[in-house]
């Protein structure tokens, strides 16, 4: 039997990819996440390779069905990856659609913690950060720059991520997870530490007014002088700690964290240990 | 300053863009107009105050510069920080007149936002649940083969939830809430503790914002070192960020080098399976 192969076409990709980018999370629920935004970008594509055959694409359409959430940026490139599969198993491969949800379910976790820790917490504050410098005197220079730069990271990153899987299938994941993958991640690691520390320095600047005088007013102790004698900023690293303790180790909710803090600071200047030292 | 109809409406209808379940796409939703230095931006323009828009956007986005929602949690909520904070933050500091580019100002900021924010999360939970009721629909299509009914219940019905939970919220609460915020005023004098505690916390916020990176990011103690090293070369030799991050590059390019010598000696198996690498993302709450 002679069968001409089945291809998906460039324009049926494109649309595809926007679909996912625009819309990925746009009927977001608790219980489904990201499975219509899934479900509308592979819309174009079965119902290419299964021109009015209802039946075939409503059968097909089943697979996505299932839940899904990841990071959406990298996630691109499951949904490339699936499009890639769908067009081999409609030139009859002897892929069905569970082997297809298999691998979405095994592949949605480790994209997400990569492209979290990525996306979320190296590449954005790195741009957020350089982005608050240019905008520190009140001017949009810096708020224009990170509208420009990440969003043509974002669509372009996003777009390239989601070809490569089609074009590789399967293994496009391959780097992501692998070694080579691990080692980025590492590398990238090290990136995002000295960042987050270096924004931290640079933004937040948390301050003690305790001063201890002697009877003649003249004051012994400043307690700040002292602190930025032993080291620069200590007390903005030793809160920071203190929270990072608090969610990390102590397993409490952002909100608590937050809660508690507002705890520290009442007591704080009833003890006369932190004053803002405003007036109208 | 007073936010009138239309521009409570323009406010409104930037928070259905940026909400967590993005009508504008995530990467321009939430990761762009969602962020509070654009928001800062949108709102400077909005009420015609740029500088000072700026200023609130640039307080508070540090408190939220890691604002990752895995698994679907959020703890604050972007559309109430951005749209419904921002604006409301630069009433307050119009009405006290505060220095906008100060200390005080930001700090105020940063607690109005978050405090803001973390009551708005009902919004972003509200949105997620009234889907629900668009995605029933999106089954039904499915089981008769109607999937061009899909793309909307995808990009059409959930208007009809922001429209309920974001833009009428943000209407009325930055419309009436600038009148409350300039009447509180004078409940609440500046030199009085309450107030001493929220500029207080104010500085401390972004603190949390951080920890929730650092946790991301720490998985042994060896990983303080270059959070550590990072700091003191901001705090005490004042580099600022892009001289950090090449300082940085450099660290990482080594660390490169030595994880790929590592393996190359044990036959070269590549394909590490994904089972290994998994990372943990329990359903953390994060902002």
């Amino acid at each position: 039997m002679d069968v001409k192969k089945k291809k998906i076409s460039h324009k049926t990709l494109s649309k595809s990819f926007n679909l996912w980018f625009w819309g990925a999370l746009t009927c977001f629920s608790q219980e489904h996440m990201q499975t219509f935004g899934y479900l509308c970008s592979m819309l174009p594509i079965i119902k290419e390779l299964y021109p009015n055959d209802n039946e075939t694409q409503q059968k097909n359409i089943q697979a996505y069905t299932a839940f899904f959430n990841t990071n959406p940026m990298l996630g691109s490139v499951i949904i490339g990856t699936t499009a890639s599969l769908e067009e081999a198993r409609a030139n009859g491969a002897g892929i069905d659609g569970q082997t297809i949800n298999d691998m979405r379910a095994g592949l949605m976790g480790p994209i997400a913690g990569i492209g979290d820790s990525l996306i979320d917490g190296t590449l954005i504050p790195i741009l957020l950060g350089i982005a608050l410098g240019m905008s520190r005197n009140g001017s949009p220079v810096g708020a224009i720059f990170y509208i420009i730069v990440w969003d043509l990271i974002a669509y372009f990153g996003q777009r390239f991520l989601y070809f490569r899987g089609y074009k590789l299938g399967d293994q496009a994941v391959g780097f992501l997870v692998g070694k080579q993958g691990k080692a980025v991640r590492r590398a990238i690691g090290i990136v995002g530490g000295m960042v987050v520390g270096g924004v931290l320095a640079t933004w937040v600047n948390v301050t003690t007014s305790l001063q201890l005088k002697d009877t003649t007013g003249h004051v012994f102790l400043n307690l700040q002088n002292q602190l930025d004698g032993i080291f620069p900023g200590i007390l903005t690293v030793i809160v920071t700690l203190f929270c990072w303790w608090l969610m990390a180790k102590k397993h409490v909710s952002a909100i608590w964290t937050m809660i508690i803090l507002i705890g520290v600071a009442l007591v704080g200047v009833v003890l006369g240990v932190f004053n803002p030292g405003l007036k109208y | 300053m007073q936010i009138s109809w239309l521009q409570a409406a323009i406010l409104g209808l930037f928070a259905c863009l940026c909400s967590n379940s993005c009508m504008a796409g995530q990467a321009i939703g939430n990761y762009t107009i969602g962020r509070p230095l654009v928001g800062g931006l949108v709102c400077g323009i909005v009420l015609g105050n740029i500088p000072l828009g700026i200023a609130c956007g640039v307080a508070t986005q540090l408190v939220y510069i890691a604002l990752v929602t895995p698994g679907g949690t959020v703890a604050a909520d972007v559309r109430a920080i951005s749209y419904i904070g921002i604006p409301l933050a630069m009433v307050a500091i119009t009405s006290r007149g505060l220095n906008p580019m100060g200390t005080d100002a930001a700090n105020m900021a940063k607690s109005l936002a978050t405090l803001v924010g973390t009551v708005g999360s009902v919004l972003f939970y509200a949105v997620a649940f009234m889907n629900l009721i668009w995605q029933a629909f999106g089954w039904k299509d499915i089981q008769k083969g109607k999937l061009d009914r899909l793309y909307a219940v995808d990009f059409g019905w959930p208007w009809l939830s922001h429209l309920v939970f974001s833009f009428l919220p943000t209407l009325l609460m930055t419309h009436f809430g600038a009148q409350a915020v300039t009447a509180l005023r004078d409940a609440l004098p500046m030199d009085g503790i309450p107030m001493k505690t929220l500029f207080t916390v104010g500085a401390m916020l972004p603190c949390v914002g951080i920890a929730i990176l650092l946790r991301q990011i720490i998985n042994k103690a060896l990983d303080f070192i270059p959070f550590l090293v990072g700091f003191t070369l901001a705090a005490s030799l004042h580099l600022n960020l892009v001289s950090i991050t090449i300082i940085s590059l450099l660290f990482a390019a080594i660390m490169y080098e030595i994880e790929m010598a590592k393996g190359s000696n044990n036959g070269g198996s590549a394909t590490v399976s994904a089972s290994e690498t998994i990372i943990d993302d329990d359903d953390e709450e994060d902002i």
